[in-house]
């Protein structure tokens, strides 16, 4: 124990970014000890497609397994994935309190925000099909419609209502502000957000910029055009705006190639490392947010 | 007034013979798949014998089929990295993460040959129970006429026989009698085991 208290404060205010980072809300052991403590009734009246031995299975395989969580081949769910990512890593054990609420009761309340999804999100959860492995993960398909339900934003105006197939749609889909006003509210993280749906943020050094966020403590989402980055023709004509977000785990330049960098990126259930230009990197990023946990 | 009609019936002709022109240069994508089927068939038995080693995906990612990108999936990471095709990096590349470099530089030339611009293994689920499919996607520089349709024809190869309804559409299975979709389309009957449809995306 160092003597001199400036000492000491020194030490703590170097120690306590990386404690934070370390150490999340609760634990994965905390997580699957409710779980396992829990008895789930064999059907719920509230989610009447949803079987119980899925909806535990998948509870626990994203408690042990938090990068896998997929948002369904073809739907619009990426927001909500990509949001997942924070609870499943830093605090499982809230996560899983809310989704056994949410099943026993058919409502929950999260950081004071109480979720009452309609009566069409309710038959809808569990018969999700063709979207992967989303298909056999109703508990997902249950968190992911929840949250379209009740967060809107101008991009849902027209799609008010969930019909069949509105998981496709603009009725789930996520803008830059409610991607940041969920965590904030939601999750009660402190967001720090550069950007915006339509203008990219005028950012001198990109490298350098995503470089320093990434080694703070706290998780860095990308909000990116994806028809460049997940290309899904050849078209010479793209949408130049962003659809997709990403989580930025690391970024560093290649020797020898000033203007190329590999960047380490989770979506889609998985990290992918992949070698960009800057240019590219600049042309695709719309919003940069940096999420800092709650303090316990 | 007399001279202005012939005019007006040429025209109308040359419209409808541009409208068929249009309706007509759809590729025949069963026709397509009989011609070349031999080699169609060894670039799934290739990718398929070559993914259960170590799963990856391939992917052209230009017009002139020059460049080809490559992901190359591990328990921790997906690695994408693209190159020329002829690039002798790209086989230093599969070499370093222990991939086969004779049947995947087979498979980049041959589906450079036969303008295939994506092949990739998905899963998919019939109830609980999960499958496999090879999923390849052509993009045929012959038809690169202004008629034709800009669109990609898609080949899914699967494991296990299929089920059809009475217009030849892909079905759930023998008792489940809903259309099945792949990434958002139908698909319809080549054979038992091999289907096709005509998309706007390779993936």
């Amino acid at each position: 124990m160092p003597r001199n208290p400036l000492l000491l404060i020194i030490l703590l205010l170097t120690v306590r970014p990386a404690m934070a980072e370390v150490h999340p809300a609760s634990t994965r052991d905390q997580a699957l000890d409710l779980l396992n403590k829990t008895t789930l009734p064999d059907s719920s009246v509230f989610w009447p497609n949803i079987k119980q031995p899925l909806f535990i299975a998948n509870l626990k395989a994203n408690i042990n397994f938090p990068q896998k969580i997929y948002q369904g081949s073809n739907t619009n769910f990426c927001g909500y994935a990509a949001l997942s990512y924070l609870p499943l890593n830093d605090d499982p054990l809230a996560y899983t309190i809310f989704m056994l609420s949410l099943y026993k009761t058919g409502e929950a309340t999260w950081n004071g925000i109480h979720f009452k999804p309609s009566p069409e999100v309710h038959l809808a959860a569990g018969t999700l099909r063709f979207k992967g492995i989303l298909d056999i993960r109703p508990a997902d398909q249950l968190w992911f419609l929840s949250l379209a339900d009740h967060f809107r934003s101008y991009l849902n105006f027209f799609t008010r209502h969930f019909h069949p197939g509105s998981e496709n749609t603009f009725w789930a889909a996520v803008n830059y502000g409610k991607f940041n006003r969920m965590i904030r509210e939601l999750l009660g993280y402190r967001v720090e957000a550069r950007g915006s749906d339509l203008i990219r943020p005028d950012i001198a050094d990109l490298y350098d910029f995503l470089k320093t966020t990434v080694a703070r403590p706290g998780t860095t989402f990308l909000y990116v055009n994806n028809t460049y980055l997940h290309k899904k023709n050849h078209n010479k004509f793209k949408g130049s705006f962003p659809t997709h977000f990403i989580v930025l785990n690391d970024i560093h330049r290649i020797d020898g190639d000033p203007d190329m960098v590999d960047i380490i990126y989770w979506d889609y259930g998985g990290r992918t490392l992949r070698q960009v230009s800057l240019r590219f990197l600049k042309k695709i990023t719309f919003g940069i947010t940096h999420c800092i946990p709650p303090a316990p | 007034m007399t001279s202005r009609i012939p005019y007006r019936r040429l025209s109308l002709a040359a419209l409808t013979l541009l409208l068929l022109a249009t309706s007509c240069a759809r590729l025949n994508i069963s026709n397509y798949y009989r011609r070349h089927r031999p080699i169609l068939d060894s670039i799934e038995h290739t990718y398929h014998d070559a993914y259960l080693k170590k799963p990856f995906s391939i992917e052209f990612t230009d017009r002139s089929f020059d460049h080809v990108s490559l992901e190359l999936v591990t328990d921790t990471l997906t690695y994408i990295y693209e190159y020329r095709f002829d690039e002798t990096r790209l086989p230093d590349t599969l070499k370093k993460y222990g991939y086969d470099t004779t049947s995947i530089g087979w498979l980049i030339r041959n589906m450079r040959t036969r303008n295939c611009t994506w092949i990739d293994n998905l899963d998919y689920y019939t109830e609980t129970n999960k499958h496999s499919l090879i999923y390849i996607s052509l993009w045929p520089r012959s038809f690169n006429s202004p008629f034709v349709s800009k669109k990609y024809y898609i080949l899914t190869y699967f494991q296990q026989q299929q089920y059809f309804d009475s217009e030849g559409r892909l079905l759930v299975g023998r008792r489940l009698k809903r259309i099945r979709k792949i990434n958002g389309d139908v698909y319809h009957r080549i054979n038992d085991h091999v289907c096709y449809t005509i998309s706007d995306r390779f993936r």
